[in-house]
């Protein structure tokens, strides 16, 4: 791969990308009719609205994983679930010592960047290799959120309107989804659409050594996507935490997993520089559908997890594909 | 590298050949002064017991990272033979046979892995990632809500003893020192180093870089069908997410016992370090009345602390190197 030429590349990714949004549709569609043929709930606009909450929280860490993905040099951040966890404990341990919930809330986004940058000073200064780094502040972070919480849940938000965030809607839409998932899509994708940051970080995901030489720091840029992914998670803490009204301190295992089957099934080349917010967007959207049919179809959410590695494992090879296809067309 | 590994025993740089060995040794010293009864023969007997498993799977998986590989896969992997496993005994299947049974049934997961990371060109992480989400889901499945108890397939897996040892221990060793004769002395062993020093390199210089690989995972997952047999008969019990905690531990034990997460260098004497520190840390933690929920900062932290001082002192001796 590394032996192509730059040009070819650079066409062939712009239309692997036009098809990986026409693709998302397409199963966007497929799934929904499917799900609507099996349950005449599924499309009554209410099924559909309430549904998306359930894509919030996993939307927020798939954001974070694909900017960091998309910063190359083996980027990945498998702390996302644990950041969140902790993030969330600390918040609920804040909350029950009579801080306010909201300024809570505040801190445990400083929390998640705090934790965030943990991550990217162990990548980018320490230089460890991305998924040890976060493997070990994955076992840090959800051990710590364990320890803190003694094991059990911390509860207490219940105050000033709080649940309002997680379990309150707007015109039908989830309270969570419009003024939480939505905004941050569209803050993401306007950074890496027109800023110079997002410009950097595509040049730095697609060749770290060129970047240098331009005068752009590979390891700035990616310290600070680490950064933002730790926010992020951070933000899902205290959006799980309005829902749930309690702090559960396992409350994000499993989503690394999940963050990253969103970022990869979206279009996010799992070794930096090609891939979109929006792709990311319409891919939570899939997995949701996806997972409220099958629960609407009757089997049990832990299958879910089974049909989620089927997927990731397909879409990777969907775009090898892909790549593939184009190479020999040329 | 092919000089490097004269000097030390795997490929380690000298420097960090000392690391775990030293970091163990500390650890050593400090639970001995803390706990009275941690430097005594049962519980040292413990610690043993409770890490073959770890050890089994650690073993196989150092040969994957060499490769430039993971696999995150392991952990459920082991919970499904774990089950498989368990049936057979409840089943009064000859314990020989359900050996067999479960390394082939292992051997043919790990083949899932490696077909879909060597024939199909996807990525270890994220093909390991989705077999794990499988491989949990399928224990989920047969496990179907009712938790399966089983007796050990054998004393010899369990609690039995040989000179004072556990049994199951004098395996490890064995296994261990297959590991080392093949990654040092056999062909398998030195393409499993050229692929995960140079990949194309080693592709160009002859090596069948796909069945390298393939082979790989193949191997890792017939150890984590003989792991699965030892964590029964210690465990007894099967549940819906049995094993899930191995995998990590394994990954830690690979990269704390000084393997490239990055391919290409690293040993499987290294690992066995590795292993017997994580194992230590987490008896001693429970001796020296640390909550157990402490386990995983202190393990998260060795990680970072070990690979940190790897990856410092791998650029200090590159700046001297490169100033001389």
């Amino acid at each position: 791969m590394s032996s192509m030429s730059l040009r070819p590349q650079r066409l062939r990714v712009t239309n692997l990308l036009r098809e990986r949004t026409a693709l998302l549709l397409v199963l966007i569609l497929v799934t929904s009719v499917v799900m609507s043929v099996i349950s005449p709930y599924f499309l009554v606009l209410d099924n559909l609205l309430t549904m998306t909450q359930f894509g919030a929280v996993i939307g927020l860490l798939a954001l974070g994983q694909t900017l960091v993905l998309l910063g190359g040099g083996g980027g990945i951040d498998i702390s996302v679930g644990a950041t969140l966890s902790l993030c969330g404990v600390l918040m609920g341990l804040v909350v029950g010592e009579g801080v306010n919930v909201w300024a809570a809330a505040g801190l445990a986004l400083a929390a998640g960047l705090l934790l965030g940058a943990l991550n990217g000073f162990a990548v980018t200064v320490v230089g460890i290799p991305a998924l040890i780094a976060t493997l070990g502040t994955l076992y840090l972070f959800g051990s710590a959120a364990q320890v803190l919480a003694g094991g059990t849940q911390v509860g207490g938000f219940d105050q000033a309107g709080f649940s309002f965030l997680g379990t309150g809607t707007v015109a039908g839409i989830p309270a969570q989804v419009l003024f939480v998932l939505l905004p941050a899509y569209a803050l993401a994708a306007w950074v890496m659409r027109r800023s110079l940051f997002g410009r950097r970080v595509y040049e730095v995901g697609n060749n770290g050594q060129a970047s240098r030489l331009v005068g752009s720091s590979p390891a700035r840029t990616r310290f600070v996507l680490y950064c933002v992914s730790g926010l992020l998670a951070g933000l899902g803490a205290v959006v799980t935490n309005s829902w749930l009204l309690v702090a559960r301190p396992g409350a994000g295992e499993g989503f690394e997993l999940q963050s990253i089957t969103i970022a990869v099934l979206g279009g996010t080349y799992i070794f930096g520089g090609r891939g979109r917010v929006s792709g990311t967007l319409l891919a939570v959207l899939l997995i949701v559908i996806l997972g409220s049919g099958l629960q609407l179809a009757g089997v049990d959410p832990s299958w879910q997890g089974g049909v989620l590695g089927v997927v990731l494992v397909l879409a990777v090879v969907l775009n090898n594909a892909f790549l593939r296809g184009r190479g020999e067309r040329r | 590298m092919g000089e490097r590994e004269g000097r030390s025993w795997g490929g380690l740089g000298p420097v960090r050949q000392l690391v775990v060995p030293a970091l163990l040794a500390l650890e050593l010293l400090v639970f001995a002064s803390l706990s009275d009864s941690f430097l005594t023969g049962p519980n040292l007997a413990n610690v043993i017991l409770n890490s073959v498993d770890l050890a089994l799977i650690a073993g196989g998986l150092t040969l994957v990272i060499i490769l430039g590989g993971i696999d995150v896969s392991t952990g459920p992997a082991l919970g499904v033979v774990a089950w498989v496993v368990g049936t057979s005994t409840v089943a009064g299947t000859p314990a020989a046979l359900t050996v067999v049974l479960a390394i082939a049934l292992g051997a043919l997961l790990g083949l899932v892995n490696g077909a879909i990371v060597s024939l199909l060109n996807v990525t270890a992480i994220i093909a390991t990632l989705g077999t794990a989400a499988m491989f949990q889901t399928a224990l989920f499945g047969l496990w179907g809500g009712t938790d399966l108890f089983a007796p050990p397939v054998s004393r010899y897996a369990a609690t039995d003893r040989l000179l004072g040892v556990p049994t199951v221990a004098f395996l490890v060793l064995v296994v261990y020192a297959v590991l080392w004769y093949v990654t040092r002395y056999r062909a398998f062993g030195r393409h499993v180093y050229a692929v995960g020093n140079d990949t194309e390199a080693a592709r160009l210089s002859g090596v069948a870089v796909r069945r390298v690989s393939l082979a790989a995972y193949v191997l890792v997952g017939a150890l984590v069908g003989l792991a699965a047999v030892v964590y029964m008969a210690r465990v007894g019990v099967v549940q819906a997410t049995s094993g899930t905690n191995l995998t990590l531990a394994a990954i830690a034990a690979v990269v704390v016992g000084g393997t490239s997460i990055t391919g290409g260098r690293g040993s499987v004497v290294g690992t066995l370090f590795g292993v017997l520190f994580i194992a230590v840390l987490q008896n001693g933690v429970v001796l020296t009345g640390v909550p157990p929920l402490w386990n995983g900062v202190l393990v998260g932290m060795f990680i970072l602390v070990a690979v940190g001082i790897d990856v410092v002192s791998e650029r200090l001796s590159a700046r001297k190197a490169a100033t001389r």
